[in-house]
């Protein structure tokens, strides 16, 4: 007797695998599908786009990115130069500062991915551990430097594995989808942030109390800064620390028994409970190990370069966020979240502070940066490129012969 | 009962990419009439219900209602011609009331807003007239399974249908409640309507039906009144003379008890008693089979057993120890290997190479890893020993398992279970949707692992590979053994008990 | 429900055996111990909200034993932070009370409020139709610039909110196509229209305006002067000032609570947008076009987001728009939608409650700037507490979030 199912030699589409499949494996059947070409093209079509808006409102697109490549002074490759008093040499270490950022709020929407799930709660986690380390930075200044700056290191890389934590747990125990827990967490962030440095507020400044900023960090916790100086807002070492983050990333998910089961429970939560894994331990530990990677980022913007924050900084504060795009961009690998730093990076600074141009103010650009985010996040979550390829794929290839029993 | 012809389905053909589920299928059905379609599973009776329901669009042949050429773009348009089908699976809304999900789409209005008091009157109407006891403003939530059928149909009738398609009604029924669905069944006849009544289970086809067609590999085999139509007679319709695969295998030499199952009782998510007691030992060097339709209990009885449901009651003994509740990871460790009978969902992580598969069960403990720390040079050390010896074909030990063949996906998880040196060896539907290859390499496998001395439980719905592989064969029906054969039996006879159709002698 | 209608058939007595009876009194009278406490009764004794907070406890722990466990643990903290925010009433100085609790704060109430509750009843709609629709937040903004350059360019208040609604409705249909038919991820969907709508009402505010305040005397969507309510004394110190002269988008959101719970409980239409959200193969299986009926919803959801952008810039705000105005309402809205488990009713009174916490946290300057801001926090941490089912579960649609292939 035969109890053959057709429809189990029937091939599926993407869609059909995406659909079918969790999150972790369609994205790395998107990465399988379109390698490196696609996200490039997805940038490559967002920047279009952008510059289509741009030129409908009366400014040259093509000077207004040239501008924007000048200000995030990738225009120094061109004249390579130590000194920070160069321009584009300025510009690059800032646009690098903003890459150590982006890198770390990448992989913690990144490895969240790999198991999984969605943080949105990056921006949240990132302040917690600017909090923090702004807290420790301050209050023990009687300390040596290296132990203050690990101290205070540690203590906001703590802050958001347990920022994220709360998240993790409360989709391991009840089921609560992490979407909703980490947004209310971001606001919850940043409330607490208004109020810690506000009038009145426990880290406001305790020299003068009428301005709603924080005090700065002891001079014991400031990072060295190796490129330019640190008056001056030059490139940390902390930017060392990011791209050594990317490293502990791929080596964490590839080299670990921790990293195993955080994929197995990404991609077949059915399977990998079968092998006797705990899905819900590693929702839990997935979602700290994200939330640490945004509380360094952090911790090491506070005492990088930033040394205090206030009440009017919070609202403009955008890198958690666009750690999605970053981590979307790179496809949740350690290179993509790299180069998808860097380009956000350069658009994040090029298109404000750095920003010197007559063709488009700054004001305009950084909106502009805004548009192509949410573009390339659209393109990528419907991967439209994917889809379009896969099928004239299908179409050139003659038909696959199906299996019979 | 006037002998009109109500439907007649003539020459359809249906093919899905490498199968032709339906080849020339004809079908007629007069009104008034109970007309049973009879086969087992992939006989192609779906295919040919789902293209009259319009669900599929029929590659060949026509279909004609009261005389005249139809065709069905889509379900709406079967509906308004009068087909209405009562699916396997249900389509009602839980949080809604019976009424709402039975006049959706129709809704009775009153001027803007939904009748409701109008939409209950008619649900009653419908009910009385036919004998399906319904509460209107029940929520389907809180009725039972036997009423959430009863509102399916009521679904179809509200809708004005004449030709009612029933697949399998009493595969989710109490034997009680399915004596209710026959007397309503009887009384939509009076009314006049057909009913196209799918089925495999024999004593009850013999019961309501007025006439049955046989349908087999897609095709129509016979269509015979009631009267003069035997079990054993439709058994044989059913079954066919097929060619036997056989394995070349020495006779067993069973040895001690490794597997002992106590009368287990398992219920499955929706609350039914899928497991009846059933009771029975498997010994080393043995290879049991258990034959049975698909949903008589044997996916429940499998999963009980491997630690992946929970046991109601009964035991469970590996080796002589008392394992039941045991977690998938302690059957496992007591040295059950388990072949799932789906691979892609229980067996494998598609997006993980063959090398990261084969560790699933032993990744966290040396040689693989220490400390925490993976070496992944040691898993694909055993990997492509694996590979080698299991010859695993499409690729190495660091190819993604998604991208293998069937086949070859089987031989990882095969492999991967294999070499833990499990003292009992569970496989369910081991060759389910493979090439004939692929299915004699895990055959004589099987086989060799019996040899070695494992005790081998084998779950098919083939009963070719049952007669193929097994020492002994034991049949399931409606979750309990209703049968047990070593030596020399027919397929005919297995066939036959399948169906529940032999007498259950006393025990 | 059927379980009210046995009640209801049962001797009085049973009724009030009931351990929900319990738990709700006891719900009840923990709100009554804070609210003795602040005018206008404003009771200056400790010993009022300690007893009754300890009743409301008491019949809490009772609930808890015939069974109704959520519910008494509820009634328990509700009695105990009753208790609590009562004696603290009590130990503030009675000017400070009467400058917080006045009935301007009702009035402040609602003014809040209706962003959120068009927000709440669009994401409402969308999610009943089964697409989850993170993108409120945007389509809000969108809302809330282009309304009030409509209201400017086009010289009235009306065209600016049909140009608002417009804009709105565009953003979700963009949202709508990528989610429906690409079928893809909604949440990154979502929050990829949010940094549109953000950098599209970014860039064209200081193009068109230059970050300025649009221009002056524009046209603004008018309040509804009710005069009759000023009179005597109740009228003239409460009714008056708390709902004697709310502008009009206020009064219309009350009107789309009861459509809206209309249009979904009681038309065939809100049957079919259920069934979608619910089942949908079930309802494509009766001839309901699932793709449609999504469509429709997400589009209307979007309309009703920017409507509430619109009363934001061009009502509530006097004709002013800022950068990123909206500031996360639209998050507020849809944890105004969850908490009040997807029913119309309910997410009017979570987005009144969290509109009165954000009115009493401007209020509570008066105290101290410190404390008021940190109690901007409170509809996040409601919201936290409903999605972990500590109240009672949540219970989406069944079918939220999950594109729809037909077969």
């Amino acid at each position: 007797m035969s109890t053959v199912d057709p429809k189990s030699s029937v091939p599926e589409t993407p869609e059909e695998a995406a659909a079918s499949g969790t999150l972790a494996a369609s994205i790395a059947l998107k990465q399988r599908a379109g390698g490196i070409v696609v996200p490039v093209l997805t940038a490559l079509i967002a920047f279009l786009l952008g510059g289509l808006v741009v030129l409908a409102t009366g400014h040259n697109p093509l000077l207004a990115y040239r501008d924007i490549f000048n200000g995030a002074g990738l225009n120094w490759i061109f004249h390579p130069t130590t000194n920070v008093a160069n321009t584009a040499a300025y510009n690059l270490s800032q646009t690098l500062l903003q890459t150590t950022t982006l890198i770390l709020c990448g992989l913690a929407v990144a490895f969240a991915f790999r198991c999984g799930m969605f943080n949105i709660g990056g921006q949240g986690q990132y302040f917690v551990g600017l909090y923090v380390a702004n807290w420790v930075g301050y209050d023990f200044a009687h300390m040596n430097p290296l132990p203050h700056i690990l101290l205070a290191v540690g203590a906001a890389t703590l802050a958001g594995a347990a920022w994220a934590g709360i998240a993790g747990f409360l989709k391991a125990t009840v089921g609560a989808h992490e979407v909703i827990s980490t947004i209310m967490l971001n606001w919850i962030a940043i409330w607490v942030g208004e109020w810690l440095f506000g009038d009145g507020g426990p880290l406001q400044n305790s020299a003068n109390a009428t301005v709603p900023i924080s005090n700065d960090v002891a001079d014991s916790a400031k990072l060295p800064v190796f490129w330019g100086q640190q008056e001056l807002q030059g490139l940390h070492i902390g930017f060392f620390v990011a791209l050594a983050a990317l490293v502990v990333f791929w080596v964490v998910l590839n080299r670990t028994t921790l990293g195993y089961e955080v994929r197995a429970v990404g991609f077949n939560p059915d399977a990998a409970a079968y092998g006797g894994i705990s899905v819900k331990k590693n929702l839990i530990r997935a979602m700290a190990i994200s939330g640490a990677f945004a509380g360094l980022a952090g911790g090491l913007d506070m005492l990088g370069y930033l040394y205090h924050f206030g009440q009017s900084d919070i609202p403009v504060s955008s890198v958690g966020f666009l750690g999605i795009a970053v981590a979307l961009l790179g496809r949740n690998t350690a290179i993509g979240t790299g180069l998808g730093a860097l380009l956000f990076g350069a658009l994040l600074f090029g298109t404000t502070h750095g920003l010197s141009s007559n063709v488009i103010q700054p004001e305009l650009a950084g909106n502009l940066t805004y548009m192509i985010q949410g573009l390339i996040v659209l393109f990528v979550g419907a991967d439209v490129l994917i889809l379009y390829l896969w099928n004239t794929r299908r179409k050139l290839r003659p038909q696959a012969k199906a299996e019979t029993a | 009962m006037a002998d009109e012809l109500v439907l007649e389905m003539r020459g359809i053909r249906k093919e899905f990419p490498g199968i032709v589920a339906n080849d020339d299928v004809g079908l007629d059905v007069r009104r008034g009439e109970v007309h049973a379609l009879l086969g087992e599973n992939g006989a192609g009776k779906s295919t040919l219900m789902n293209i009259l329901y319009g669900l599929y669009k029929p590659d060949g042949g026509e279909i004609r209602l009261h005389g005249k050429p139809v065709t069905f773009a889509s379900a709406r348009d079967a509906i308004q011609a009068g087909i209405g089908m009562v699916h396997q699976h249900f389509m009602l809304i839980p949080v809604m009331t019976v009424a709402e999900n039975i006049v959706l789409g129709a809704e009775p209005r009153d001027g803007v807003l939904l009748d409701e008091r109008g939409a209950e009157r008619r649900v009653r109407d419908l009910s009385e007239r036919f004998g399906l006891a319904v509460n209107p403003s029940a929520l389907v939530s809180e009725i039972t399974v036997g009423q959430e059928q009863r509102v399916e149909i009521l679904k179809a009738l509200y809708r004005g249908a004449d030709v009612l398609i029933l697949d399998e009604p009493t595969a989710v029924l109490t034997p009680q409640e399915a004596g209710e669905l026959f007397e309503i069944i009887r009384s939509l006849q009076e009314d006049g309507k057909s009913i196209i009544f799918i089925s495999h289970k024999l004593n009850e086809v013999l019961e309501i039906a007025d006439r049955i067609t046989v349908l087999r590999r897609g095709r129509t085999i016979e269509t015979v009144p009631r009267e003069g139509a035997t079990e054993a007679s439709l058994a044989r319709a059913m079954v066919g003379r097929d060619v036997l695969l056989r394995v070349e295998k020495a006779p067993a030499e069973p040895g001690d008890v490794l597997l002992s199952v106590g009368d287990m009782h398992v219920f499955d998510d929706r609350g039914i008693e899928k497991v009846r007691g059933v009771s029975f030992d498997v010994r080393a060097g043995e290879i049991v089979g258990i034959a049975g339709v698909d949903g008589n209990g044997q996916s429940e009885l499998i999963e009980a057993i491997t630690g992946l449901r929970k046991v109601d009651s009964g035991t469970i003994r590996v080796a002589g120890a008392e394992l039941r509740d045991a977690s998938a990871r302690r059957m496992i460790d007591a040295g059950v290997g388990h072949i799932p009978e789906d691979r892609q969902r229980r067996g494998l992580v598609l997006e993980f190479s063959i090398a990261e598969n084969v560790a699933l069960h032993d990744y966290a403990s040396p040689p693989d890893a220490k400390w925490g720390w993976l070496f992944p040079s040691r898993l694909i050390e055993r990997a492509r020993r694996l590979i080698k010896e299991f010859d695993v074909r499409g690729g190495g030990p660091l190819t993604r398992a998604g991208g293998l063949s069937g086949g070859n996906q089987q031989k990882v998880v095969v492999a991967r279970e294999i070499e833990r040196d499990p003292k009992v060896l569970i496989a369910a539907q081991p060759t389910r949707g493979l090439d004939v290859g692929a299915i004699e390499y895990l055959h004589r496998r099987i086989v060799a692992e019996r040899d070695e001395g494992r005790a081998v439980l084998l779950v098919s719905l083939e009963l070719e590979e049952i007669f193929s592989l097994s020492d002994r064969i034991l049949v399931i029906y409606e979750g309990e053994i209703v049968g047990e054969h070593t030596g020399e039996v027919s397929e005919q006879e297995i066939g036959l008990e399948m169906l529940g159709g032999r007498e259950r002698s006393a025990a | 429900m059927s379980s009210w209608a046995e009640r209801l058939e049962n001797p009085v007595s049973a009724r009030l055996r009931d351990p929900a009876t319990s738990g709700y009194a006891g719900l009840v009278l923990g709100a009554l111990a804070a609210f003795l406490s602040i005018p206008p009764i404003m009771t200056r004794s400790v010993t009022w909200p300690i007893l009754v907070g300890i009743v409301a406890a008491m019949l809490g722990i009772w609930t808890v034993t015939r069974g109704r466990r959520r519910l008494g643990l509820g009634a328990i903290v509700t009695g105990l932070v009753g208790l609590g925010l009562g004696v603290l009433a009590t130990h503030s100085g009675t000017g400070n009370l009467n400058a917080v609790f006045d009935a301007t704060l009702i009035a402040q109430m609602f003014a809040s409020a209706t962003p959120l509750t068009f927000g709440a009843i669009g994401g409402m709609f969308s999610e009943r139709s089964g697409v989850v629709n993170i993108g409120l937040e945007g389509m809000m903004l969108m809302g809330a610039f282009w309304g009030v350059w409509g209201a400017d360019k086009g010289g009235n208040w009306v065209v600016g909110l049909l140009v608002g609604m417009g804009t709105g409705a565009v953003l979700a249909l963009v949202y709508a196509y990528f989610a429906i038919h690409l079928r893809a991820d909604q949440i990154v969907g979502g929050t990829a229209v949010n940094f549109l709508a953000l950098g599209i009402t970014g860039y064209f505010f200081f193009q068109l305006y230059h970050g300025n305040y649009v221009s002056q005397g524009v046209s603004t969507i008018p309040n509804v002067h009710l005069g009759f309510l000023s009179h005597g004394h109740f009228g003239r110190h409460f009714l008056g000032p708390a709902i004697g002269n709310l502008n009009l988008m206020i009064w219309v959101s009350f009107l789309l609570v009861i459509a809206s719970y209309v249009v979904v409980f009681k038309t065939p239409i809100g049957l079919r947008i259920r069934a979608c959200g619910e089942h949908p193969r079930a309802a494509d299986t009766v001839g309901i076009n699932v793709y449609a009926v999504r469509y429709g919803a997400v589009i209307l959801s979007g309309m009703l987001a920017a409507i509430g952008g619109v009363y934001l810039s061009d009502g509530f705000g006097g004709g002013t728009f800022n950068d990123n105005m909206t500031a996360g309402r639209g998050f507020i809205a849809l944890a105004a939608m969850i908490f009040g488990n997807w029913r119309p009713a309910g997410a009017f009174g979570a987005a009144l409650l969290f509109g009165f916490s954000s009115a009493l946290a401007l209020k509570l300057q008066v105290y101290s700037p410190s404390a008021s801001t940190l109690f901007n926090v409170l509809p996040y941490v409601l919201t936290l507490i409903a999605v972990a089912g500590v109240i009672g579960r949540t219970v989406p649609p069944a079918a939220d979030g999950k594109p729809y292939r037909k077969q």
